[in-house]
């Protein structure tokens, strides 16, 4: 029976027409207007800051401190001052915190990609079953060694010799008496829930290490402590992904004779290459933002750009606005031009299958 | 609360429903092409045809979930075309049966109602008939995940029911179950169409299943209406060679050649043909059905062919001949048994013989005649 | 060179010799064999290795370094333990303002809330312990309300009561108001696209750019943007009558700064994340409820929400988790200020650090882990589990 609506009134009233919409794919006027309204407004707001950081760059102090000038040609003659002043006379710093950050960058996600993918493909092919017994156990060596080393001041390299001898030796023992195993879904769990531990409690014990070994201030302590820190996504990923692919490839490949290793490499990562991408872009745009562990890894050789923006904020002057756009605008750069090639791999839901997981 | 004033009627009076010349095109491609049917009341009209014929876009057309660019579909009294689907009282069982995944059978099966606002024991009551009309009584309380292929397809078809449509669509909804459940579906939604009494298009590219079911069945090919009618008369007096070709299981049996000097010719055919009005020479495709035809002695049939192969399948034998380069299927009783290579000739009943136009595949009005 | 006999492979990582072939089989061959029976180990210990030193062994570290004070002394550390000082330091001693707040008296308001909260988390252990005890879980939940209870009675002494609070509350208020803010918002914006629009690749790519830019860009072009008198805004400033308006300088003002700093550039990865999620939803089933007569917030609330609930309740996990580490904004949009009111636990941690405290900041940073486990694990079990369940 048709509803009274369409007996009643054959023709839609004027508050039907404006608020529901003519076919089921269409929307209705009024909402229309609401939705392209909103999503114009949000657009103007993240939009408005860029721009702005933009027309900033080229300006000249005396438009900057007069007051806010808002369109180029218009309101205010645009000028390379600003470039022309971070190219030629701050050079070298920010050169040398710029290829600090790409050296930084590329080297640790390469780090971070390769052995987090590895880690992944075992996860995902080979059952480990390690026995809690040892783990507990290994776990109080290192707590030993942390405290006689803080504690009495021991020399690191001997008590971590000793630890880790103590260790070996009582483990087989230990794991023959107490049987319990954890499995992979344990060891996937471990490693993806070190995200939720806030750098700032590993990074002073870091600092101290890299400091006994002089190493802070160096390329090397950087690209490690990354690569550490965007572990957890690229296991998390990757290991999404490779859980999806079918493990006839992988018994055949062993079947005609290739190692695990060579398996991995000709047959399975080519087939995980979007993932692969994706998850290689978004390391590399976490690498180049990475502020607290620069700060306190490097002083002045390996500083990277967010520490150099970072500490222009200084003098009596207040900030030169001018050339704060300019470094910034210099800074971001590269991680939009990653950002425009990342999001069209999130829009294929490839980064969806890891999330509903 | 008054039940009847909510649109739900506790007894069903069937409507009508025309589609009136409705066009469909996505971007270049014209689905469906000049659609006019009319359904009778309580009719149960099957739309059977191969994949990427319109028949999907028709159905869905007729839902609302897609708008026609010209043409009009008319429900009852009302013209429904520019109408938003819920307001239509159409149901629609989907092919994929689009259960609710995080509600129980019982949940998915009131959900139509308790949309429109119908109060909670008219539900309960409506949702248990509905139930019980697919002998799902037991299976309310479980979630889709965890019913079999057939159950959930059961619970589809109560929440079809359970408004009480005016217009019941089905998009090919056996077409996810295993053989034998299928048959066994087949004759609970014909007896299930029967009692309810509900207008209902079903839309399949299974023959079988609309010759079943189908009061009567429209067939389509790329967008365009071919014949609609009783099953029996689709089968037995096709309107053309894809109609014919599609029927039957096996397909009909065609040859072709042409019709000259009033004989149908072909490679070793000449058969008699009385064709009216004085027709010129064509290009033609003789056809007759496999369960027509018999295999004689050399000579003593329409004409001679060699045997290619001979295939007991239990209840009949299908024995494939050789004519020319032309293949021919014969069924044959369960007993019969022939050599390969042998020479036979095939006779059938002459009016079980059609002739088309090979080029517009239209039937002709020529038909064969006995030799003498 | 592979081993002599047999058919030409395709690389020479790859092959090993076949058993039985005792043909002249060269090192690098055996090699290749004893490394591929490693693999299991192979491919995993880096990576567990890594975890190991930088990870796990830092985070005992840190453990012993909270409990000690630490000191310079010719070119090395002296590390003298000291027991929990340094923890009582923060909750009873000198740093309490910093750490907690000032108390001074709990107000009506604060009374109301303290009391409600307690009765509302002691309903909610009991109703727990009647359906279903289990004793871990019991445990788990008596600890979630344990934190709760103290985060509400925090609270009620300081904001609820007129009093400051210190940098615990602030990175609370950050995670938690941030943090729904940006659902609404990265929600409704997801909603709104998934609509049948026009450019959704425009909205898509645009909305999507702020979640990379560098945060410390982020924050001094927010400070550009919200200077009175040289940012863009300054007409509507002195229009309003703030014109000489220092916004770093009130504490209220400051934290709102802050996030909106931080919703501009995370709002993006819960849209885009939804977005997705929403387009993943059956076009079946919402076209089947479009048929059965359900309207688009019908179709929503029965159909769509409960499909991307569990999708919800995972993005929000891992945005929760990074909120509490923010640092980066507050340290360069206002240095922690006015005083300490925009100062997030990290920042409190890192300005310790430069001020050699060592055992206050490793302190410290102990107590943001707690705090963040427990949140983050409660979240985890209490929300996302639930969500995960029925689909």
């Amino acid at each position: 029976m048709i509803t009274q609506d369409i007996r009643m009134s054959p023709q839609r009233s004027l508050l039907r027409r404006w608020f529901e919409p003519k076919s089921i794919k269409q929307m209705a006027p009024a909402t229309a207007v609401i939705v392209y309204g909103l999503l114009m407004l949000w657009a103007v707001f993240v939009l408005f800051p860029l721009y702005w950081l933009l027309i900033t760059s080229f300006k000249l102090p005396a438009d900057v401190n007069a007051g806010p000038v808002y369109l180029p040609w218009i309101d205010f003659t645009p000028s390379l001052h600003a470039w022309r002043e971070l190219f030629v006379f701050d050079y070298e710093d920010t050169l040398r915190a710029y290829i600090n950050s790409i050296i930084i960058a590329l080297l640790a996600t390469a780090l971070c990609v390769t052995i987090g993918s590895m880690a992944a493909y075992a996860l995902a092919r080979i059952q480990y079953k390690p026995k809690f017994a040892t783990i507990v156990l290994f776990v109080l060596c290192l707590v030993a060694m942390a405290v006689v080393v803080g504690r009495w001041g021991v020399d690191w390299r001997l008590s971590l010799a000793v630890a880790l001898a103590v260790f070996f030796v009582l483990a087989r023992a230990v794991g023959r008496h107490f049987k319990a195993t954890l499995g992979n879904g344990d060891i996937l769990f471990w490693m993806i829930s070190q995200r939720i531990l806030p750098p700032i409690v590993a990074v002073i014990p870091i600092y101290m290490m890299f400091q006994s070994v002089r190493l802070l201030d160096t390329h090397i302590a950087q690209i490690l402590a990354y690569s550490v820190v965007n572990l957890p996504i690229v296991v998390w990923l990757m290991y999404d992904f490779f859980v999806t692919i079918p493990t006839d490839l992988d018994e055949s490949a062993q079947l005609d004779g290739a190692t695990r290793f060579a398996t991995f490499v000709e047959i399975i990562l080519p087939l995980a290459k979007p993932g692969l991408a994706a998850t290689t872009l978004l390391v590399l745009i976490l690498c180049w933002n990475e502020y607290l562990l620069s700060l306190f890894l490097s002083t002045s050789n390996a500083q990277t750009m967010p520490i150099l923006v970072a500490a222009m904020n200084a003098g009596e002057r207040g900030i030169l606005w001018w050339s704060m756009a300019v470094v910034i605008i210099v800074m971001i750069i590269p991680v939009v031009l990653m950002a425009l090639v990342l999001q069209r791999f999130i829009s294929k839901g490839i980064l969806l299958g890891a999330v509903k997981g | 609360m008054n039940v009847e004033a909510r649109g739900i009627d506790t007894g069903h009076r069937a409507q009508r429903l025309s589609l009136r010349s409705l066009n469909k095109s996505f971007g270049v491609v014209h689905v469906v092409k000049d659609l006019s049917i009319d359904v009778a009341p309580g009719e149960f009209l099957v739309l059977l045809g191969p994949s990427g014929c319109g028949k999907t876009t028709g159905l869905r057309i007729i839902a609302g979930l897609e708008t026609a660019d010209s043409g009009q579909v008319v429900l009852g009294d009302n013209d429904v075309t520019n109408i938003l689907p819920k307001y239509r009282d159409v149901a629609m069982v989907f092919q994929s049966y689009a259960l609710y995944p995080h509600k129980t059978a019982a949940e998915n099966i009131d959900f139509p109602l308790k949309v429109r606002g119908v109060s909670k024991q008219e539900r309960e009551l409506a949702v248990r008939d509905a139930a019980a009309q697919v002998h799902m009584e037991d299976l309310l309380d479980r979630y889709p995940r965890q019913l079999s292929g057939g159950q959930r397809q059961r619970v589809a078809l109560a929440r079809a029911i359970v408004r009480r449509p005016s217009v019941f669509l089905m998009d090919e909804p056996l077409s996810n179950l295993d053989a034998k459940l299928r048959g066994f579906m087949r004759a609970e939604l014909k007896r299930m169409q029967h009692q309810l009494g509900v207008t209902t298009v079903y839309v399949t590219h299974d023959q079988v299943e609309a010759m079943t079911l189908a009061h009567r069945v429209a067939i389509m090919d790329r967008g365009v209406l071919q014949q609609i009618g009783p099953p029996r008369e689709v089968y037995d007096r096709p309107a053309n060679l894809f109609v014919a070709g599609f029927m039957g299981s096996p397909p009909m049996n065609f040859l072709r050649g042409r019709i000259e000097d009033n004989r149908f010719e072909s490679h070793g055919v000449s058969l008699p043909v009385a064709a009216d009005k004085g027709t010129m020479a064509k290009d033609v495709v003789m056809g007759f059905r496999a369960e027509d035809a018999n295999i004689v002695k050399p000579g003593a049939g329409l004409f001679d062919a060699t045997v290619y192969a001979a295939e007991p399948t239990g209840d009949v034998t299908l024995v494939t001949l050789a004519v020319g380069e032309e293949s021919l299927s014969i069924k044959m009783p369960r007993d019969y048994d022939i050599d390969f290579d042998k020479a036979v000739a095939v006779h059938f009943p002459l009016d079980r013989g059609f002739l088309f136009d090979a080029h517009s595949g239209v039937r002709l009005a020529a038909r064969l005649v006995s030799v003498s | 060179m592979t081993s002599g006999t047999g058919p030409t492979t395709t690389s020479q990582l790859g092959h090993v010799a076949p058993a039985g072939l005792n043909a002249s089989v060269t090192t690098r061959a055996r090699l290749n064999e004893w490394l591929d029976r490693q693999s299991r180990q192979i491919f995993i210990a880096p990576a567990v290795i890594m975890i190991l030193i930088f990870s796990v062994f830092p985070t005992i570290a840190s453990l012993v370094l909270a409990f000690s004070n630490i000191r310079l002394r010719a070119g090395s550390y002296q590390v003298q333990f000291v027991g929990l000082r340094n923890f009582r330091k923060q909750f009873f001693g000198t740093e309490q303002f910093h750490f907690l707040g000032t108390f001074t008296s709990i107000s009506l308001l604060g009374w109301i809330v303290t009391i409600a909260s307690a009765a509302g988390l002691i309903w909610w252990l009991y109703r727990y312990a009647k359906q279903g005890f289990a004793i871990l879980g019991f445990i788990g939940r008596l600890i979630t309300a344990s934190v709760g209870f103290g985060l509400a009675l925090l609270f009620s002494a300081t904001l609820f009561s007129g009093n400051p609070f210190g940098t615990l509350g602030v990175t609370i208020l950050y995670v938690l108001v941030g943090c729904t803010i940006q659902f609404l918002i990265g929600l409704g914006l997801a909603v709104l696209c998934a609509q049948p629009i026009k450019g959704r690749t425009f909205f898509r790519v645009v909305f999507f750019i702020p979640l990379m830019i560098t945060p410390i860009g982020i924050g001094y072009s927010f400070r550009m943007l919200a200077d009175t008198t040289k940012g863009p805004f300054s007409p509507v400033w002195q229009w309003i009558g703030l014109g000489d308006f220092g916004w770093a300088n009130h504490a209220w003002t400051a934290r709102l700064f802050i996030v909106i700093g931080d919703s501009w550039q995370w709002i993006p990865f819960i849209f885009v994340i939804l977005l997705a999620a929403l387009e993943n939803v059956s076009r079946d089933q919402v076209e089947a409820g479009q048929v059965d007569g359900a309207s688009g917030w019908q179709v929503f609330k029965e159909i769509t929400w409960p499909q991307i609930a569990p999708v919800a309740a995972t993005v929000m996990l891992i945005r929760i988790i990074e909120a509490f580490k923010l640092v980066d904004l507050p340290n360069i949009m206002t240095s922690g200020g006015p005083g300490i009111a925009t100062e997030s636990m990290t920042l409190h941690s890192f300005f310790a650090w430069r001020a050699l405290n060592l055992g206050d900041s490793a302190a410290i940073a102990y107590l943001l882990l707690f705090v963040t486990v427990v949140l983050c694990v409660s979240f985890f079990n209490l929300i996302v589990l639930k969500r995960l369940r029925p689909t």
